[in-house]
Protein backbone atom coordinates (compact mmCIF):
# COMPACT_ATOMS: atom_id res chain seq x y z
CA UNK A 1 0.00 0.00 0.00
CA UNK A 2 1.38 3.40 -0.93
CA UNK A 3 1.09 6.27 1.48
CA UNK A 4 -0.96 8.21 -1.05
CA UNK A 5 -3.89 5.79 -0.98
CA UNK A 6 -6.90 6.26 1.28
CA UNK A 7 -7.04 4.20 4.49
CA UNK A 8 -9.94 3.43 6.79
CA UNK A 9 -8.28 5.70 9.37
CA UNK A 10 -9.08 8.65 7.09
CA UNK A 11 -12.75 8.13 7.93
CA UNK A 12 -11.94 8.61 11.62
CA UNK A 13 -9.99 11.76 10.73
CA UNK A 14 -12.98 13.10 8.80
CA UNK A 15 -15.32 12.27 11.67
CA UNK A 16 -12.97 14.06 14.07
CA UNK A 17 -12.85 17.11 11.84
CA UNK A 18 -16.64 17.16 11.54
CA UNK A 19 -16.89 16.83 15.32
CA UNK A 20 -14.59 19.84 15.85
CA UNK A 21 -16.54 21.92 13.30
CA UNK A 22 -19.93 21.03 14.78
CA UNK A 23 -18.76 21.49 18.39
CA UNK A 24 -17.32 24.94 17.66
CA UNK A 25 -20.47 25.82 15.72
CA UNK A 26 -22.69 24.82 18.66
CA UNK A 27 -20.57 26.60 21.30
CA UNK A 28 -20.23 29.84 19.33
CA UNK A 29 -23.93 29.81 18.39
CA UNK A 30 -24.86 29.49 22.05
CA UNK A 31 -22.51 32.28 23.19
CA UNK A 32 -23.48 34.44 20.21
CA UNK A 33 -27.16 33.92 20.92
CA UNK A 34 -26.71 34.95 24.56
CA UNK A 35 -24.66 38.08 23.74
CA UNK A 36 -26.86 39.08 20.81
CA UNK A 37 -30.03 38.71 22.88
CA UNK A 38 -28.53 40.71 25.77
CA UNK A 39 -27.63 43.49 23.32
CA UNK A 40 -31.18 43.49 21.93
CA UNK A 41 -32.66 43.63 25.44
CA UNK A 42 -30.38 46.58 26.25
CA UNK A 43 -31.78 48.30 23.20
CA UNK A 44 -35.33 47.43 24.31
CA UNK A 45 -34.61 49.15 27.66
CA UNK A 46 -33.03 52.05 25.74
CA UNK A 47 -29.83 52.02 27.80
CA UNK A 48 -28.19 55.37 26.96
CA UNK A 49 -24.70 55.41 25.40
CA UNK A 50 -24.55 51.62 25.16
CA UNK A 51 -27.25 51.33 22.50
CA UNK A 52 -25.50 53.40 19.79
CA UNK A 53 -22.20 51.76 20.70
CA UNK A 54 -23.67 48.27 20.25
CA UNK A 55 -25.33 49.23 16.98
CA UNK A 56 -22.01 50.56 15.67
CA UNK A 57 -20.14 47.44 16.78
CA UNK A 58 -22.74 45.14 15.21
CA UNK A 59 -22.56 47.05 11.91
CA UNK A 60 -18.76 46.84 11.94
CA UNK A 61 -18.80 43.09 12.58
CA UNK A 62 -21.50 42.52 9.96
CA UNK A 63 -19.75 44.53 7.26
CA UNK A 64 -16.22 43.18 7.46
CA UNK A 65 -14.81 39.81 6.37
CA UNK A 66 -14.77 37.14 9.08
CA UNK A 67 -11.27 36.21 7.93
CA UNK A 68 -9.98 39.69 8.82
CA UNK A 69 -11.74 39.56 12.22
CA UNK A 70 -10.12 36.19 12.78
CA UNK A 71 -6.65 37.58 11.94
CA UNK A 72 -7.27 40.59 14.20
CA UNK A 73 -8.05 38.34 17.16
CA UNK A 74 -5.46 35.66 16.47
CA UNK A 75 -2.48 37.80 15.38
CA UNK A 76 -3.51 41.26 16.59
CA UNK A 77 -4.71 40.71 20.15
CA UNK A 78 -1.58 38.80 21.35
CA UNK A 79 0.66 41.53 19.93
CA UNK A 80 -1.39 44.32 21.52
CA UNK A 81 -2.07 42.85 24.97
CA UNK A 82 1.00 40.58 25.23
CA UNK A 83 -1.15 37.52 25.88
CA UNK A 84 -1.30 34.07 24.35
CA UNK A 85 -4.30 33.27 22.20
CA UNK A 86 -4.65 29.69 20.96
CA UNK A 87 -6.31 29.08 17.58
CA UNK A 88 -9.38 27.56 19.25
CA UNK A 89 -9.75 30.55 21.61
CA UNK A 90 -9.42 32.97 18.71
CA UNK A 91 -12.02 30.97 16.76
CA UNK A 92 -14.48 30.97 19.68
CA UNK A 93 -14.08 34.72 20.30
CA UNK A 94 -14.40 35.70 16.64
CA UNK A 95 -17.27 33.42 15.67
CA UNK A 96 -19.24 34.23 18.84
CA UNK A 97 -18.85 37.96 18.21
CA UNK A 98 -19.83 37.59 14.58
CA UNK A 99 -22.89 35.45 15.37
CA UNK A 100 -23.88 37.89 18.14
CA UNK A 101 -23.88 40.80 15.67
CA UNK A 102 -26.22 39.01 13.27
CA UNK A 103 -28.48 37.71 16.04
CA UNK A 104 -28.70 41.25 17.46
CA UNK A 105 -29.98 42.53 14.12
CA UNK A 106 -32.52 39.71 13.82
CA UNK A 107 -33.67 40.17 17.44
CA UNK A 108 -34.12 43.94 16.98
CA UNK A 109 -36.21 43.36 13.84
CA UNK A 110 -38.25 40.70 15.65
CA UNK A 111 -38.94 42.98 18.62
CA UNK A 112 -39.90 45.83 16.31
CA UNK A 113 -42.28 43.54 14.40
CA UNK A 114 -44.59 43.53 17.41
CA UNK A 115 -47.19 46.27 17.23
CA UNK A 116 -46.83 49.31 19.49
CA UNK A 117 -50.47 48.97 20.53
CA UNK A 118 -49.81 45.58 22.10
CA UNK A 119 -47.05 47.00 24.28
CA UNK A 120 -49.18 50.02 25.14
CA UNK A 121 -52.15 47.92 26.19
CA UNK A 122 -49.86 45.68 28.24
CA UNK A 123 -48.57 48.79 30.00
CA UNK A 124 -52.14 49.95 30.63
CA UNK A 125 -52.77 46.63 32.34
CA UNK A 126 -49.92 47.53 34.70
CA UNK A 127 -47.32 45.08 33.47
CA UNK A 128 -43.71 46.06 34.17
CA UNK A 129 -41.24 46.45 31.31
CA UNK A 130 -39.69 43.08 32.17
CA UNK A 131 -43.12 41.36 32.26
CA UNK A 132 -43.98 42.87 28.88
CA UNK A 133 -40.68 41.59 27.47
CA UNK A 134 -41.08 38.17 29.01
CA UNK A 135 -44.78 37.45 28.34
CA UNK A 136 -45.77 39.65 25.39
CA UNK A 137 -42.72 40.40 23.31
CA UNK A 138 -40.49 37.33 23.66
CA UNK A 139 -42.90 34.57 22.52
CA UNK A 140 -44.02 36.46 19.43
CA UNK A 141 -40.53 37.72 18.60
CA UNK A 142 -39.22 34.15 18.79
CA UNK A 143 -41.81 32.91 16.30
CA UNK A 144 -40.93 35.81 13.99
CA UNK A 145 -37.16 35.33 14.31
CA UNK A 146 -36.93 31.59 13.81
CA UNK A 147 -36.98 31.82 9.98
CA UNK A 148 -34.12 34.33 9.60
CA UNK A 149 -32.34 32.57 12.48
CA UNK A 150 -32.29 29.27 10.60
CA UNK A 151 -30.84 31.00 7.55
CA UNK A 152 -28.21 32.62 9.74
CA UNK A 153 -27.19 29.35 11.37
CA UNK A 154 -26.81 27.59 8.02
CA UNK A 155 -24.52 30.46 7.06
CA UNK A 156 -22.57 30.43 10.32
CA UNK A 157 -21.84 26.72 9.92
CA UNK A 158 -20.14 27.54 6.63
CA UNK A 159 -18.28 30.41 8.24
CA UNK A 160 -16.67 27.98 10.71
CA UNK A 161 -14.68 26.57 7.77
CA UNK A 162 -12.54 29.76 7.84
CA UNK A 163 -10.96 28.85 11.17
CA UNK A 164 -8.91 26.22 9.35
CA UNK A 165 -6.82 29.15 8.05
CA UNK A 166 -5.49 29.93 11.55
CA UNK A 167 -4.76 26.27 12.24
CA UNK A 168 -7.82 24.83 13.98
CA UNK A 169 -8.08 21.19 12.85
CA UNK A 170 -11.68 21.32 11.70
CA UNK A 171 -13.28 19.53 8.74
CA UNK A 172 -11.72 21.86 6.15
CA UNK A 173 -8.26 21.46 7.69
CA UNK A 174 -8.65 17.67 7.58
CA UNK A 175 -9.63 18.07 3.93
CA UNK A 176 -6.43 20.05 3.38
CA UNK A 177 -4.31 17.39 5.09
CA UNK A 178 -5.91 14.54 3.13
CA UNK A 179 -5.63 16.56 -0.09
CA UNK A 180 -1.90 17.10 0.36
CA UNK A 181 -1.29 13.46 1.24
CA UNK A 182 -3.44 11.64 -1.31
CA UNK A 183 -3.25 14.23 -4.13
CA UNK A 184 -6.85 13.40 -5.05
CA UNK A 185 -8.52 16.82 -4.71
CA UNK A 186 -11.79 15.87 -6.41
CA UNK A 187 -12.56 12.98 -4.09
CA UNK A 188 -11.39 14.76 -0.92
CA UNK A 189 -13.19 18.06 -1.48
CA UNK A 190 -16.35 16.36 -2.73
CA UNK A 191 -16.52 14.29 0.47
CA UNK A 192 -15.78 17.33 2.67
CA UNK A 193 -18.32 19.44 0.78
CA UNK A 194 -20.88 16.64 1.07
CA UNK A 195 -20.46 16.48 4.84
CA UNK A 196 -20.95 20.26 5.15
CA UNK A 197 -23.98 20.00 2.87
CA UNK A 198 -25.60 17.30 4.99
CA UNK A 199 -24.94 19.27 8.18
CA UNK A 200 -26.47 22.42 6.63
CA UNK A 201 -29.55 20.48 5.51
CA UNK A 202 -30.00 19.06 9.02
CA UNK A 203 -29.92 22.58 10.49
CA UNK A 204 -32.46 23.80 7.93
CA UNK A 205 -34.71 20.82 8.68
CA UNK A 206 -34.50 21.41 12.44
CA UNK A 207 -35.29 25.10 11.96
CA UNK A 208 -38.35 24.32 9.84
CA UNK A 209 -39.63 21.85 12.47
CA UNK A 210 -39.15 24.36 15.28
CA UNK A 211 -40.86 27.09 13.26
CA UNK A 212 -43.94 24.90 12.76
CA UNK A 213 -44.05 24.24 16.51
CA UNK A 214 -43.67 27.89 17.49
CA UNK A 215 -46.27 29.05 14.98
CA UNK A 216 -48.73 26.26 15.80
CA UNK A 217 -50.99 28.57 17.83
CA UNK A 218 -51.33 31.08 15.00
CA UNK A 219 -51.63 28.52 12.19
CA UNK A 220 -54.92 28.08 10.40
CA UNK A 221 -56.54 24.96 11.83
CA UNK A 222 -59.66 24.93 9.69
CA UNK A 223 -63.22 25.58 10.72
CA UNK B 1 2.11 56.51 11.19
CA UNK B 2 3.73 53.11 10.85
CA UNK B 3 1.60 52.08 7.92
CA UNK B 4 2.40 55.07 5.71
CA UNK B 5 5.26 53.48 3.70
CA UNK B 6 3.11 50.43 3.01
CA UNK B 7 0.11 52.28 1.63
CA UNK B 8 1.08 51.90 -2.07
CA UNK B 9 1.49 48.15 -1.58
CA UNK B 10 -1.90 47.91 0.13
CA UNK B 11 -3.48 49.98 -2.63
CA UNK B 12 -2.18 47.48 -5.18
CA UNK B 13 -3.88 44.75 -3.20
CA UNK B 14 -7.08 46.80 -3.03
CA UNK B 15 -6.95 47.22 -6.81
CA UNK B 16 -6.69 43.45 -7.24
CA UNK B 17 -9.69 43.00 -4.92
CA UNK B 18 -11.64 45.56 -6.95
CA UNK B 19 -10.74 43.83 -10.24
CA UNK B 20 -11.68 40.39 -8.91
CA UNK B 21 -14.97 41.70 -7.49
CA UNK B 22 -15.90 43.56 -10.68
CA UNK B 23 -15.25 40.50 -12.85
CA UNK B 24 -17.01 38.22 -10.37
CA UNK B 25 -19.98 40.60 -10.22
CA UNK B 26 -20.31 40.39 -14.00
CA UNK B 27 -19.85 36.61 -13.95
CA UNK B 28 -22.33 36.01 -11.17
CA UNK B 29 -24.94 38.24 -12.87
CA UNK B 30 -24.61 36.27 -16.11
CA UNK B 31 -24.80 32.93 -14.31
CA UNK B 32 -27.56 34.22 -12.04
CA UNK B 33 -29.72 35.35 -14.98
CA UNK B 34 -29.18 32.08 -16.82
CA UNK B 35 -29.93 29.90 -13.80
CA UNK B 36 -32.93 32.02 -12.82
CA UNK B 37 -34.28 31.58 -16.35
CA UNK B 38 -33.80 27.82 -16.07
CA UNK B 39 -35.42 27.66 -12.65
CA UNK B 40 -38.50 29.54 -13.79
CA UNK B 41 -38.70 27.65 -17.09
CA UNK B 42 -41.61 25.31 -17.80
CA UNK B 43 -39.32 22.30 -18.21
CA UNK B 44 -39.24 20.33 -14.94
CA UNK B 45 -35.87 18.78 -15.82
CA UNK B 46 -34.14 22.12 -16.35
CA UNK B 47 -35.63 23.75 -13.27
CA UNK B 48 -34.67 20.71 -11.20
CA UNK B 49 -31.06 20.87 -12.46
CA UNK B 50 -30.90 24.61 -11.71
CA UNK B 51 -32.28 24.01 -8.21
CA UNK B 52 -29.61 21.38 -7.49
CA UNK B 53 -26.86 23.80 -8.56
CA UNK B 54 -28.18 26.59 -6.33
CA UNK B 55 -28.77 24.26 -3.39
CA UNK B 56 -25.27 22.77 -3.57
CA UNK B 57 -23.32 26.00 -3.93
CA UNK B 58 -25.32 27.80 -1.25
CA UNK B 59 -24.83 25.07 1.34
CA UNK B 60 -21.13 24.28 0.91
CA UNK B 61 -18.57 26.69 2.44
CA UNK B 62 -16.89 28.94 -0.12
CA UNK B 63 -13.42 27.94 1.01
CA UNK B 64 -14.19 24.27 0.22
CA UNK B 65 -15.48 25.24 -3.23
CA UNK B 66 -12.37 27.33 -3.79
CA UNK B 67 -10.02 24.50 -2.84
CA UNK B 68 -12.05 22.14 -5.02
CA UNK B 69 -11.35 24.31 -8.06
CA UNK B 70 -7.83 25.40 -7.09
CA UNK B 71 -6.49 21.89 -6.48
CA UNK B 72 -8.93 20.04 -8.72
CA UNK B 73 -8.68 21.87 -12.04
CA UNK B 74 -4.93 21.16 -12.61
CA UNK B 75 -5.74 17.49 -11.93
CA UNK B 76 -7.90 17.35 -15.07
CA UNK B 77 -5.35 19.27 -17.13
CA UNK B 78 -6.74 22.80 -16.80
CA UNK B 79 -3.93 25.11 -15.76
CA UNK B 80 -5.16 28.59 -14.89
CA UNK B 81 -3.64 31.07 -12.44
CA UNK B 82 -4.93 31.76 -8.94
CA UNK B 83 -6.64 34.99 -9.99
CA UNK B 84 -8.73 33.33 -12.70
CA UNK B 85 -9.57 30.43 -10.38
CA UNK B 86 -10.64 32.89 -7.70
CA UNK B 87 -12.84 34.90 -10.06
CA UNK B 88 -14.34 31.68 -11.42
CA UNK B 89 -15.15 30.33 -7.95
CA UNK B 90 -16.57 33.70 -6.82
CA UNK B 91 -18.74 33.91 -9.95
CA UNK B 92 -20.12 30.40 -9.51
CA UNK B 93 -20.87 30.90 -5.81
CA UNK B 94 -22.22 34.42 -6.40
CA UNK B 95 -24.29 33.12 -9.31
CA UNK B 96 -26.11 30.72 -6.99
CA UNK B 97 -27.03 33.55 -4.61
CA UNK B 98 -27.97 36.10 -7.27
CA UNK B 99 -30.06 33.57 -9.20
CA UNK B 100 -32.25 33.18 -6.13
CA UNK B 101 -32.73 36.95 -5.94
CA UNK B 102 -33.42 37.31 -9.67
CA UNK B 103 -35.82 34.34 -9.53
CA UNK B 104 -37.97 36.05 -6.92
CA UNK B 105 -37.83 39.20 -9.06
CA UNK B 106 -39.13 37.17 -12.03
CA UNK B 107 -41.87 35.50 -9.98
CA UNK B 108 -43.05 38.93 -8.81
CA UNK B 109 -43.76 40.06 -12.38
CA UNK B 110 -47.44 40.53 -13.12
CA UNK B 111 -48.53 37.57 -15.29
CA UNK B 112 -50.71 39.93 -17.31
CA UNK B 113 -47.57 41.49 -18.79
CA UNK B 114 -46.31 38.07 -19.89
CA UNK B 115 -49.67 37.11 -21.39
CA UNK B 116 -49.81 40.39 -23.28
CA UNK B 117 -46.33 39.73 -24.67
CA UNK B 118 -47.29 36.20 -25.69
CA UNK B 119 -50.43 37.36 -27.44
CA UNK B 120 -48.36 39.95 -29.29
CA UNK B 121 -46.54 37.01 -30.86
CA UNK B 122 -43.13 37.56 -29.26
CA UNK B 123 -40.95 34.49 -29.03
CA UNK B 124 -39.97 33.13 -25.62
CA UNK B 125 -36.31 34.27 -25.78
CA UNK B 126 -37.41 37.76 -26.81
CA UNK B 127 -39.90 37.96 -23.96
CA UNK B 128 -37.16 36.97 -21.54
CA UNK B 129 -34.54 39.38 -22.90
CA UNK B 130 -36.75 42.41 -23.54
CA UNK B 131 -39.41 42.17 -20.86
CA UNK B 132 -38.67 39.74 -18.02
CA UNK B 133 -34.97 40.53 -17.58
CA UNK B 134 -35.17 44.33 -17.34
CA UNK B 135 -38.09 44.26 -14.91
CA UNK B 136 -36.61 41.52 -12.71
CA UNK B 137 -33.19 43.20 -12.59
CA UNK B 138 -34.41 46.62 -11.65
CA UNK B 139 -36.85 45.50 -8.98
CA UNK B 140 -34.28 43.24 -7.34
CA UNK B 141 -31.40 45.73 -7.38
CA UNK B 142 -31.37 46.07 -3.59
CA UNK B 143 -31.07 42.34 -2.73
CA UNK B 144 -28.58 42.00 -5.59
CA UNK B 145 -26.60 44.73 -3.87
CA UNK B 146 -26.38 42.77 -0.65
CA UNK B 147 -25.25 39.75 -2.66
CA UNK B 148 -22.52 41.95 -4.13
CA UNK B 149 -21.49 43.23 -0.71
CA UNK B 150 -21.22 39.63 0.44
CA UNK B 151 -19.10 38.93 -2.64
CA UNK B 152 -16.67 41.68 -1.63
CA UNK B 153 -16.40 40.28 1.89
CA UNK B 154 -16.00 36.74 0.54
CA UNK B 155 -13.21 37.86 -1.80
CA UNK B 156 -10.95 38.10 1.27
CA UNK B 157 -10.91 34.28 1.25
CA UNK B 158 -9.00 34.41 -2.06
CA UNK B 159 -5.93 35.22 0.05
CA UNK B 160 -5.84 31.52 1.01
CA UNK B 161 -4.96 30.49 -2.56
CA UNK B 162 -1.78 32.60 -2.70
CA UNK B 163 -3.57 35.58 -4.21
CA UNK B 164 -2.27 38.86 -2.74
CA UNK B 165 -5.43 40.90 -2.83
CA UNK B 166 -6.27 43.38 -0.04
CA UNK B 167 -6.28 40.81 2.78
CA UNK B 168 -3.29 38.95 1.33
CA UNK B 169 -1.14 42.08 1.10
CA UNK B 170 -2.25 43.18 4.58
CA UNK B 171 -1.00 39.81 5.84
CA UNK B 172 2.43 40.52 4.31
CA UNK B 173 2.51 44.04 5.76
CA UNK B 174 1.52 42.69 9.19
CA UNK B 175 4.42 40.25 9.24
CA UNK B 176 6.85 42.87 7.87
CA UNK B 177 6.02 45.55 10.44
CA UNK B 178 5.28 43.27 13.43
CA UNK B 179 2.18 45.42 14.01
CA UNK B 180 -0.63 42.94 13.28
CA UNK B 181 -3.22 44.66 15.47
CA UNK B 182 -2.91 48.05 13.79
CA UNK B 183 -2.82 46.54 10.30
CA UNK B 184 -5.87 44.31 10.74
CA UNK B 185 -7.84 46.98 12.62
CA UNK B 186 -7.30 49.38 9.72
CA UNK B 187 -8.18 46.62 7.26
CA UNK B 188 -11.43 45.92 9.13
CA UNK B 189 -12.41 49.58 8.93
CA UNK B 190 -11.42 49.78 5.26
CA UNK B 191 -13.67 46.84 4.38
CA UNK B 192 -16.54 48.22 6.48
CA UNK B 193 -16.31 51.67 4.83
CA UNK B 194 -16.03 50.06 1.41
CA UNK B 195 -19.20 48.02 1.87
CA UNK B 196 -20.96 51.06 3.37
CA UNK B 197 -20.12 53.10 0.26
CA UNK B 198 -21.35 50.27 -1.96
CA UNK B 199 -24.65 50.12 -0.08
CA UNK B 200 -25.07 53.90 -0.51
CA UNK B 201 -24.39 53.57 -4.26
CA UNK B 202 -26.90 50.73 -4.54
CA UNK B 203 -29.56 52.79 -2.78
CA UNK B 204 -28.98 55.60 -5.28
CA UNK B 205 -29.05 53.18 -8.22
CA UNK B 206 -32.27 51.62 -6.96
CA UNK B 207 -33.94 55.04 -6.74
CA UNK B 208 -32.68 56.00 -10.19
CA UNK B 209 -33.85 52.80 -11.93
CA UNK B 210 -37.25 52.81 -10.25
CA UNK B 211 -37.86 56.57 -10.39
CA UNK B 212 -40.95 56.26 -12.60
CA UNK B 213 -42.75 53.83 -10.31
CA UNK B 214 -43.35 53.21 -6.63
CA UNK B 215 -43.05 56.85 -5.55
CA UNK B 216 -43.51 55.80 -1.92
CA UNK B 217 -40.63 53.31 -2.08
CA UNK B 218 -38.17 55.48 -3.97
Amino acid sequence: MRYTSFTSYDLILLAQGLGVSVALFLVTTLIGFLIGTIWAVMRFYRVPLLTPLITFLAELLKNSPVLVQLFLVFFGLPALLKINVTPVEAAVITLSGNTAAFIYVIAVAAIESIGRDQIESARVFGLSRWQILRHVVAPQAMAFAIGPLTGLLVNQLQVTSLISVIGVVDLTKIGNILNLRTLKPFIVWTVVGGLYYIAAKLIALGGARLERRLRAHTAWKGL
Amino acid sequence: MILAPHVPFLLKGALLTAEACALALFGSLVIGLLVAALRTSSSPLLSRAAFIYVDLFRNIPFIVQLFFFFYGLPEIGIYIDAFTTGVLALSIAGGAFSSDVIRSGILAIDTGILEAAEVSGLSKPTIFRKIVMPIALRTSIRPLGSVFINLVLTSSILSTITLNELTGSAKIVASDTFRPFEVYAVLLIVYASLTYLISLAIGALHRRLNRDRMPDVA
